[in-house]
């Protein structure tokens, strides 16, 4: 079931000025509940207005945007409400750190929330173990610690307020493999344990590859492709014309199979390529 | 015979004092030559000393011991005057992680004059090096625009042009592609390779995207502050494991390669893109 | 936010455009002494057609400089008012209740609000519409530059006027995502009372500060990878040279304060 709805969601940048920008052009999309949903696209492709719709952090110059079927405009004054529900992560979130510990930090939009001292500790832990931060961390200065520890610090203070929605915004730009693998985990480790919708925005064809079940392809302000994981990346030539590629082991596989290897469709990760070409080596071929 | 190395380290530490006036060892020993004209990738988790390793080379930091020597010069010599030290300066140029924070000027030339500025340059010979440092970069028809409307991508070719404009003989990027989508990355790493083909300009490149590493003539892995790797992308990827101690990854075609090997399927080589891969599985796959 | 078109500098190709920045500077200087020369109906008239000579001179649309007015009506407002009822004179024009309006009165209403009208004019046409910021700042320390001899530091009030001429822009993007992220934590600017508004700004300020503290950190020691130590045996790319057009200016504007002085001898009607 769809749990968040763009219905033809236009957005208009400095509407009559000399500066307008059309960061999107009438967009219709619906995000299943309970997956996680990529979104890909360049930079300046409408991705980052897109994400800031969700949470009404912006209001489409034209069209709706349905929360569990209502307008998250209807109410305007209650627009808090949904912004507890619909969780952003903003691209590089460690700068909006300001508590003067970790733990304080995540606690702030739980505090915000105006939940009970116990429930929003409660919350605070959970969200600190969802990331992996460990609780001799959480009573340090978000200013001592390493730049993937605050990203994991700014993420968790997200979580903390338990969305139904979690959306993030480029959640490992500039991070090295073991901290962005460690922050994906957590991402995906929130989704399946509080039965939240995840939606990530990246330019990483292999993280979408191995976290999303759902991938909305956008370029131009508008939705080139969308669908399942596979459906998105069998459209490997769409792809490539709006200048992105599917990951380097399904371009592999693609290459394999042009050579008349009978590998199968649909391979994202190294597991499933390695445990295909297993399959063709047979048992005589080992060694 | 080996050429003599355009930057020479050995036993090279460093350490920082934390709040506590505790030492804190970023480098513990660092030893490398890297030949003028060489490709070198430098790998290594957030942390483990890569960046303080690229501010020494620039006389940000001081070694705490150690041989420092760039362009035949021995940068802890306590006879370096003020003017040797900015005319090695000169010579290795860096680009940092965020672009917005290393330009200057709110036009995108006066940015790139800023360099042989403070170098003292003559005016004529400011404005031609920097014209033509643009039309390196191709930023040329940008010449007249604020920078804070570029792309990524385009702010660091800019901070590339600044750094040509003093006419350097290696160009240091920390983690200059970390914060650009992928072609602002792509744009990024193609400038440079040029620069490294067709001026023979050394480039140390520090980042922590595999595919980057891939392309370059030689990776260097740093962990914890000594070197742990060091060879041709090959022999580097070779060893995935001890890649993945080091926190770091190997490209995809790389571990699908040992992923098979370790099921007990016999491919000999080690390949590192994707083209090496096809060829290597379809070779196999024909014995059969 | 990244639209915000920083400073009003207005791009177009005139002779104000071409002049050198740093003349540009002290005819702006002499047009205020010139603006306050005016003492008669004659001189304040002949005022008001050179700011619309200037005008015409910059190629800039009327409507575009008119609205540089806009944020100073009360000013103006507030000043034309004191004049009309507090001014005294001789000649009464409307008397009642425990006010009187002096002819006078009227007259130096009128004079100060030409005169505001006039120097906002000028000098945002000289300064800031047909002059970019930075050109203005190298002007401003070119200037000031014979004052280092006192041990005042020219180049570095340029460098740092330039250097927040560059992050502005920056600043208030950095700004509008820093509070679109606290938003998204449930944040509320727009309600409550004024301590509570007040404190709704801790998490906005904390961050900026942080984060301006390491861009400035950032950005010194990328200048210092670019050989930068002061102003010390710097060159310039871009030398400003006076032309014709600079000196034919000068010629104008003093000629312009010649013929002021000449007019406030022709007495018509109220003199200030």
């Amino acid at each position: 079931m769809a749990v968040l709805t763009l219905e033809h969601v236009s957005y208009i940048y400095g509407e009559g000025t000399p500066f307008e920008i059309r960061a999107l052009d009438d967009v219709s999309l619906s995000v299943r509940e309970g997956t996680v949903t990529g979104i890909i696209g360049h930079t300046g492709s409408g991705k980052s207005t897109m994400v800031q719709l969700f949470n009404g952090l912006e209001k489409p110059t034209a069209g709706r945007v349905l929360l569990d079927g209502k307008d998250i405009w209807a109410e305007p004054k209650k627009m808090r409400d949904i912004r507890f529900r619909v969780g952003l992560v903003m691209q590089y979130p460690e700068y909006q750190l300001f508590e003067e510990t970790i733990r304080a930090d995540i606690a702030f939009g739980p505090r915000n929330m105006g939940l009970s001292q116990e429930e929003i500790e409660r919350r605070t832990k959970e969200a600190a173990a969802f990331v992996g931060l460990e609780e001799a961390l959480l009573d340090r200065s978000p200013f001592d610690l390493s730049g993937g520890q605050k990203r994991r610090a700014a993420i968790a203070g997200i979580m903390a307020m338990r969305p139904e929605i979690l959306v993030l915004d480029e959640p490992a730009a500039g991070l090295d493999p073991r901290g962005r693998d460690a922050i994906l985990e957590g991402i995906r480790a929130y989704g399946k344990e509080t039965g939240s919708t995840v939606i990530i925005v990246s330019h990483s064809m292999e993280d979408m590859a191995a976290y999303c079940d759902d991938i909305v392809v956008m370029a131009q302000a508008k939705v080139c492709l969308s669908g399942t994981r596979d459906e998105v990346f069998a459209n490997a030539a769409r792809l490539a014309d709006v200048g992105l590629d599917v990951p380097q082991i399904t371009h592999l596989m693609m290459k394999l199979r042009a050579r008349g290897v009978a590998v199968p469709e649909g391979i994202y990760t190294v597991e499933a390529a390695s445990a295909a070409l297993r399959k063709l080596f047979g048992k005589g071929h080992t060694v | 015979m080996m050429k003599e190395p355009f930057i020479h380290t050995k036993d090279l530490c460093y350490s920082y004092s934390d709040e506590n006036g505790l030492q804190q060892p970023v480098l513990r020993g660092i030893t490398i030559d890297i030949a003028k004209g060489e490709y070198v990738a430098i790998l290594g988790h957030n942390g483990s000393g890569k960046s303080t390793l690229a501010k020494l080379l620039n006389m940000i930091l001081e070694p705490d011991s150690g041989e420092l020597w760039v362009a035949g010069q021995d940068l802890t010599s306590p006879t370096l005057t003020e003017d040797d030290f900015y005319a090695l300066r000169r010579q290795v140029g860096m680009v940092f992680q965020n672009p917005d924070n290393q330009l200057v000027a709110t036009i995108v030339e006066d940015d790139v004059a800023f360099g042989p500025e403070n170098l003292g340059v003559p005016s004529a010979e400011i404005r031609a090096r920097v014209d033509a440092a643009l039309a390196t970069v191709g930023m040329t028809s940008y010449a007249r625009h604020e920078p804070h409307r570029l792309s990524g991508g385009q702010k660091q070719r800019v901070a590339i042009a600044g750094i040509l404009a003093m006419e350097p003989n290696c160009i240091i990027l920390d983690e200059a592609t970390a914060m650009l989508d992928p072609l602002g990355r792509k744009e990024v790493i193609e400038t440079v390779e040029a620069l490294n083909r067709e001026k023979g300009i050394t480039v140390l490149s520090i980042t922590h995207y595999m595919n980057e590493a891939a392309r370059a003539d030689r990776v260097i892995v740093i962990d914890d502050g000594v070197v742990i790797m060091d060879g041709t992308p090959r022999e580097v990827f070779a060893d995935p494991a001890r890649l993945l101690a080091a926190g770091l990854d190997v490209p995809q075609c790389t571990s699908l390669v040992h992923a098979l090997r370790a099921e007990g399927v016999a491919l000999a080589g080690d390949p590192v893109t994707v083209e090496e891969c096809v060829d290597l599985i379809c070779r196999a796959l024909e014995v059969i | 936010m990244k639209n915000i078109a920083f400073g009003q500098y207005y791009p177009a190709h005139s002779p104000l455009h071409a002049m050198d920045a740093r003349m540009k500077v002290i005819l702006s200087v002499l047009y205020i002494v010139a603006a306050f020369l005016c003492k008669n109906v004659l001189a304040f008239g002949a005022l008001l057609v050179s700011a619309a000579v200037l005008l015409i001179l910059s190629r800039i649309p009327a409507r575009i400089v008119l609205r540089s007015l806009r944020p100073l009506f009360f000013i103006m407002l507030f000043t034309a008012v004191l004049n009309l009822f507090f001014a005294t004179g001789t000649s009464v024009l409307i008397s009642f209740w425990r006010i009187t309006i002096y002819v006078e009165g009227v007259y130096s209403a009128v004079f100060m609000l030409v005169r505001i009208i006039v120097l906002i004019f000028g000098t945002s046409i000289f300064l800031t519409y047909t002059t970019t910021p930075i050109a203005l700042t190298d002007a401003i320390e070119s200037l000031l530059s014979p004052l280092r001899l006192v041990g005042f530091p020219a180049h570095e009030f340029a460098m740092m006027m330039s250097i927040a001429l560059r992050f502005i822009p920056t600043l208030m993007e950095e700004t509008s995502k820093i509070m679109n992220a606290q938003k998204a934590r449930g944040v509320d600017f727009s309600s409550g009372g004024l301590v509570k508004r007040a404190k709704a700004l801790v998490p906005i300020l904390i961050p900026l500060i942080v984060s301006s503290v390491r861009r400035a950190d950032e950005l010194a020691m990328a200048m210092e990878c670019r050989c930068y130590r002061g102003g010390k045996g710097r060159t310039k790319m871009k030398v400003p040279h006076l032309r014709i057009v600079d000196f034919a200016a000068l010629a104008c504007m003093i000629a312009f304060g010649v013929a002021l002085v000449y007019l406030n001898h022709r007495g018509i009607g109220y003199t200030m």
